[in-house]
């Protein structure tokens, strides 16, 4: 848990195992278990609190407890499914109330087999990142159709897992059993993003798309070109918008061009 | 038209109820008679509410426990408040049982 607070610097992060010195933050852990009793599903809906069942929808009661935060399915087999805790011994935790709330509506119920499906963890690289680049370059891994989902589906192999990237460097992590592998996964990745972190350049594309241009500024500063450029290409309005960023653009276009 | 007994236990069905209890019992109705109007009454409050009230009321409170089974919601609210146009009330505890009333016209 303290692990989780690291990312604001509060608590001090343990760099051999995260070298990127970010830690991914568990945001929901699956769990099932076993209760080895068959179950009267209407009953415990109809005794227990907090519980729905449908079975025109769907075949298993749902509900759901308040401390820690989860939602049960629960089957006539007996076999029950513990979603959203944020960690593993929270899931556990709520999986054996699951399990007492039963028992107490008088099912011999036990706790067999309990196993961590699958952990879902998030991350911000805070830096953007060239999603089109990643995927070229990684192509046996990724898979990026913006027009069907904006981020990238990035199948890591060992450990076997799926990352989703975003343009905004916002990454989840999921299909991991162990929260190692989370961690594993996001410091595989990271060195990664770093290289195909985005530079903004919105200037050379948007206003200085022209040796004149870049002629221009060089002569007669920044602010000339300013002046010569409000009103014609492009709006006022639209222009200060990208005033700021644009400034540190004119820069780097100055420096390099 | 099928309907709900939803209503019988609302303060004028149980009085209607106890009447009926009453009659049938001095022997001025027979059991039968009394059963077909407490079915009587089931249909007009179904149609009344659905036809003759016109006032909107909004609930609002702390969901404490809920339930679906059997196609019926029942919510248990704490510190609800209850809004019509022309009054508002507090109430510490109430429980709300609801059918879906498209259930009906099937």
């Amino acid at each position: 848990m303290a692990e989780q607070g690291g990312l604001e610097g509060s608590q001090p992060v343990d760099l051999s195992k995260h070298p990127s010195g970010l830690v991914p933050t568990l945001q929901n852990i699956v769990s099932t278990v076993n209760l080895d009793c068959k179950l009267d599903l209407k009953n415990i809906a109809l005794h227990a609190r907090n519980a729905e069942f449908n079975p025109k929808r769907f075949a298993a009661v749902i509900m759901r407890i308040r401390e820690p935060k989860t939602t049960a399915l629960i089957f006539a087999s007996g076999k029950m499914v513990c979603t959203g805790a944020k960690s593993e011994e929270q899931s556990k935790v709520a999986a054996r109330k699951y399990a007492r709330i039963v028992s107490k509506l008088g099912f011999p119920v036990k706790f067999q087999d309990f196993k961590i499906q699958n952990i879902v963890g998030s991350c911000d690289v805070k830096f953007p990142v060239r999603l089109e680049g990643l995927a070229y370059s990684h192509s046996a891994f990724s898979n990026y159709e913006p027009e069907l989902f904006p981020g990238l589906i990035y199948r890591m192999k060992q450990p076997k897992v799926v990352l989703l990237i975003f343009v905004s460097g916002k990454i989840v992590i999921t299909g991991a059993k162990i929260r190692d592998e989370t961690y594993a996964a996001f410091e595989n990745i990271y060195p990664v993003l770093t290289e195909f972190r985005k530079v903004q350049k919105c200037i050379k594309t948007l206003i200085a798309d022209d040796d004149d241009d870049i002629h221009l500024i060089r002569m007669g500063g920044f602010n000339n070109f300013v002046e010569r450029f409000e009103g014609s290409l492009y709006s006022k309005r639209y222009y200060k918008l990208n005033l700021i960023c644009s400034r540190v653009c004119f820069m780097k276009c100055l420096l390099s061009g | 038209m099928a309907t709900f007994e939803l209503y019988r236990r609302s303060t004028i069905g149980m009085c209607l109820t106890d009447t009926l209890d009453e009659m049938v019992q001095n022997g001025t109705l027979t059991p039968e008679l009394a059963i077909q109007v407490l079915v009587q009454f089931d249909k007009s409050m179904t149609e009344a509410l659905e036809t003759q009230v016109k006032s909107k009321v909004s609930i609002k409170g702390h969901l404490h426990t809920y339930r679906f089974c059997d196609n019926v919601w029942t919510f248990i609210l704490q510190d609800a408040l209850f809004k019509s146009e022309e009054c508002q009330e507090n109430v510490g505890r109430v429980k709300i049982v609801a059918c879906d009333s498209k259930l009906l016209t099937q």
